[in-house]
């Protein structure tokens, strides 16, 4: 046991020693080392202005002003996008403006694109206007010449409407159509107009029913497509022409027109006046067409300008957002000239934050320096693990499920490999081990190219746990060997079967079976086992035993890591009334029973485990007959039975009381203690005595304690049959296998067509790819995670620790984004 | 006794992967304790599964029987 004391500590079984820090900063270099320390990212400051609203803090403009420049920048970033232009990659710069001048650079910035685009808004819709007007003319043209064919037999000449020659930018050309043509009432006329083609039924309908039928509707689609400028889509639009006669007619019309949002442009009769019209539209229409490509291109102009430093601005607002809201996390003293600020950092980062201090001093050119140094704690420290890329997926593995108290073991560094190790046992094949090697050594080599691009949540994942699928492959690929399946197909690697026929005609192979005529397989499960009869019943009582063997295993490396917890906190107690009863009670009845799996392998006797284990526990006095499998079982298994149950109240009783104990004897002395204040503290930890509660629940502790026993007791057995998942999926991976093997493959090879073959193989190719490689890996990566989680975890892990998140610029740049 | 051949076959390809990690990486003590563990780890879930499935198959109870497909 010394010997374990005397080991070096182990990288990442525990957390890093943290304490807990005070420091006292001059205002003037508030802001600098603030800045520093996030550049450095080892401290974790403890908000102290915790009760504030963001309204009452010190800092609070500041943190509107960055707030304001970060939505402009948000804006402008819109604009680049939605013009089009791609967002420069450029790493970001050292800024070479400070935050003053850029705000104002801001400001003009935002004022300028609002009004570029306020202004080819404008420019926009009045395009859009005269593109329909061009298009009304050039088919409402069509039909005026077959409307001068609707003249009366009087012979009166359809009035005509009257057209400025100058066409003014309004929006609409409603009150010119409804302003011009004579005020007599007779005679045929016609409003032109376009409108989207989707309410033209409806249009029409309505018209209909308006005029009570006293109308002519003519109607052609578009060519082109319009911009519609409330949506911003193009549009398709169907000119029309309303003949109909009347005043009343026309203002109705005209409202429905309005309200069915169909712009209505007048069209002269006399085809002359058409043509002249028409050219002047178009006219008109590549003089904005330029105008509106040459305010564009400006824009676009200035966009790129913003665009090139646009990253190391957003960054830089960011990075002073932080800085800013830190800030608000310190108090000032009594003199009003210091900030004051608490935080938990590791030990072995004091050296750099104390440079970085200094380094802050100096920079401000401040005249009293910065004082950092140790106080007690007064919370429990965060948990800090330093991990490198391997280790990290793990960590996060185990963190996902809780955080680990401070400085209590860490089950990740077990689960490095039996995590991986767990997924092979329920994966094994070394065909599709292979096939998951190469998608992780492919993430690996890209690791570079990869890691700084933005990925998808799940093209995230994939990449964040590249290492943990590098060994989850590595031992699929082993345990494929050992279970002996390429594809669900066994191959001779290792040597000769280790069975034959029993004689040269191989008669009886098909009912009494082969015989074992060598010593066993040397490597892995005996090729003969493919195919034949007897396979499952062989591979499943070999399976579930393993499974048994691995979970009384990984459950025992569960216990003995609470043994290590309990001689780290000197918590002999829990050594003597915990670990111990544990140990004999999981190892007298499933360790036994391990033994008993290995002791029959080894004899090859015909003795019932089921049996044994049941009657063992309902009548351990009677003779075991058949079932002995070795001299002295029964006295054994009587004696095992006899620690188990004195185990149970072992781990129930003695805790809780000998607990009142210690608690009375310590406060034996103190009776006093209680009337005087509890600033007053006699004992060497202040902390955990500003914590102790003066009276002991004693009823609370004894129910948690019964608690824990009945959870344990009950769990042995629930936990040791979860282990059964193990052979559970395996056999489920192996006979997907061999379904998609024989019953795809196999089949569409046995056809001479080349075609069928082809699709054979690429329907065996899919199925594989996301069958068994995708849905397999998935659903076997969780079950290995729950056993994790829950059964090897549950025996010793606290988990209710916090994570150590220093404040730090880089960590900031991974939220946000 | 192929068993416990392969066995010290195992050990000694455990001790021989322990001194390469120490080779390779050799980044201080409680580093090398931790590389240490986990290759000690690797070594005794490896052997575990084939002694596991070797011991099973050394006094089979029962036979392969073929089907009657072929």
């Amino acid at each position: 046991m010394e010997w374990f004391r005397n080991l070096p500590e182990m990288d990442l079984m525990r957390s890093e020693k943290m304490t807990s820090v005070q420091l006292i900063i001059p205002v003037e270099s508030a802001h600098r080392a603030v800045s520093y320390l996030g550049e450095l990212g080892l401290l974790q400051f403890r908000d102290l202005n915790d009760d504030k609203s963001p309204f009452q803090r010190t800092f609070v403009n500041q943190v509107k002003r960055c707030a304001e420049m970060s939505r402009k920048l948000r804006f402008l970033k819109d604009q680049i996008h939605k013009a089009g232009l791609l967002a420069s990659d450029l790493p970001a710069l050292k800024p070479d403006v400070d935050l003053e001048a850029l705000e104002v650079q801001l400001v003009e910035h935002e004022h300028e694109l609002t009004e570029m685009n306020a202004n080819s808004e404008k420019l926009q819709q009045t395009y859009n206007e005269l593109l329909e007007f061009k298009m009304v003319l050039q088919k409402a043209g069509g039909f005026l010449v077959s409307g001068k064919s609707y003249e009366t037999a009087e012979g009166t000449e359809l009035d005509e409407n009257v057209y400025p020659s100058d066409y003014p930018d309004s929006v609409s050309l409603l009150e010119q159509a409804t302003q011009s043509g004579p005020s007599n009432t007779s005679g045929l006329r016609f409003i032109s107009g376009i409108i989207a083609k989707s309410k033209v039924l409806l249009f029409e309908r309505m018209l209909f029913r308006a005029t009570r039928g006293n109308l002519l509707f003519n109607q052609a689609p578009a060519d082109d497509l319009i911009m519609d400028h409330i949506s911003s889509e193009m549009v398709e639009k169907t000119i029309f022409v309303v003949f109909f006669s009347g005043e009343q007619a026309k203002t109705k019309i005209l409202k429905i027109c309005e309200a069915f949002g169909a712009n209505c442009y007048p069209v002269p009769e006399d085809l002359t006046k058409q043509a002249q019209i028409t050219q002047e539209v178009m006219l008109r229409l590549s003089e904005l067409e330029t105008t509106l490509d040459v305010g564009i291109r400006h824009r676009n102009v200035a966009l790129h300008s913003i665009g090139v430093h646009l990253t190391t601005w957003i960054n830089m607002v960011k990075r002073e957002n932080a800085v800013f809201d830190t800030l608000n996390m310190l108090n000032f003293d009594v003199t009003k000239k210091c900030l004051v600020g608490e935080g938990w950092c590791p030990i072995f980062a004091k050296p750099q934050i104390q440079e970085a201090l200094q380094r802050a001093t100096f920079d401000s050119s401040s005249q009293v320096g910065i004082i950092f140094h140790t106080m007690d704690p007064v919370e429990s420290p965060p948990t800090y693990f330093r991990t490198n890329t391997f280790t990290n997926a793990y960590q996060e593995i185990v963190d996902a499920y809780g955080v680990a108290k401070y400085q209590e073991a860490n089950p990740a560094v077990y689960t490095v490999i039996t995590f991986p190790f767990l997924f092979a046992v329920m994966f094994g094949d070394w065909g599709h081990g292979i096939c998951l090697l190469l998608g992780a050594l492919v993430l690996i080599a890209r690791e570079r190219k990869l890691s700084s691009q933005k990925l998808g949540s799940f093209m995230e994942m994939l990449f964040g746990g590249r290492y943990a699928l590098l060994l989850m492959s590595l031992f699929s690929i082993y345990c494929g060997l050992i279970y002996n399946e390429f594809f669900s197909v066994p191959y001779h690697i290792f040597g000769k079967s280790a069975y034959k026929c029993r004689d040269a005609s191989c008669g009886d192979a098909y009912t009494v079976g082969l015989i074992k005529y060598r010593d066993a397989y040397p490597f892995g499960v005996d090729p003969s086992w493919r195919g034949s009869r007897s396979e499952l019943p062989f591979l499943n009582s070999l399976k579930m035993k393993m499974s048994i063997l691995f979970g009384v295993a990984q459950m025992n490396l569960g216990i003995m890591l609470s043994y290590f917890n309990s001689i780290f906190f000197n918590n002999s107690l829990d050594i003597r009334y915990q670990f111990v009863p544990q140990m004999i009670f999981l190892n007298s009845l499933f360790g036994y029973l391990s033994l008993l799996i290995i002791i029959k392998w080894c004899t090859g006797s015909q003795a019932d485990l089921y049996h044994v284990m049941i009657y063992m526990f309902l009548s351990p006095f009677d003779d075991l007959g058949e079932n002995e499998l070795f001299w002295g079982q029964r006295p054994l298994q009587i004696l095992l039975l006899l620690s188990a149950l004195v185990a149970v109240p072992w781990m129930l009783f003695p805790k809780p009381f000998i607990l009142r104990k210690l608690h009375a004897e310590r406060f034996q002395g103190r009776t006093y203690g209680v009337l005087r204040s509890s600033e007053i503290d006699l004992d060497s930890e202040p902390g955990s005595a500003r914590h102790h509660e003066e009276e002991f629940n004693f009823s609370e502790v004894f129910v948690h304690q019964m608690i824990h026993s009945i959870e344990f007791v009950l769990g042995s057995v629930s936990n040791t049959a979860s282990y059964l998942r193990l052979w559970a999926l395996s056999l489920a991976h192996s006979e997907l296998s061999t379904v998609f093997y024989e019953k795809v493959l196999l089949l569409a090879w046995g056809y001479e067509n080349i075609l069928i073959r082809i699709v054979g193989l690429v329907v065996f190719a899919f199925a594989t790819a996301f069958i068994l490689l995708m849905m397999e890996t998935l659903s076997a990566f969780l079950h290995a995670l729950r056993l994790h989680w829950v059964e090897f975890q549950n025996k010793f892990y606290g988990g209710d620790g916090y994570k150590f998140k220093p404040f730090s610029f880089a960590a900031l740049a991974d939220d946000e984004d | 006794m192929g068993f416990v051949i392969t066995t010290l076959s195992f050990v000694a390809i455990g001790i021989i992967a322990c001194l390469c990690a120490r080779v390779c990486c050799n980044k201080g003590p409680s580093a090398n304790l931790f590389h240490l563990t986990l290759v000690i780890t690797a070594t005794i879930c490896c052997w575990m599964m084939w002694a596991i499935v070797y011991l099973a198959q050394m006094n089979p109870l029962i036979v392969p029987i073929l089907s009657e497909e072929e």
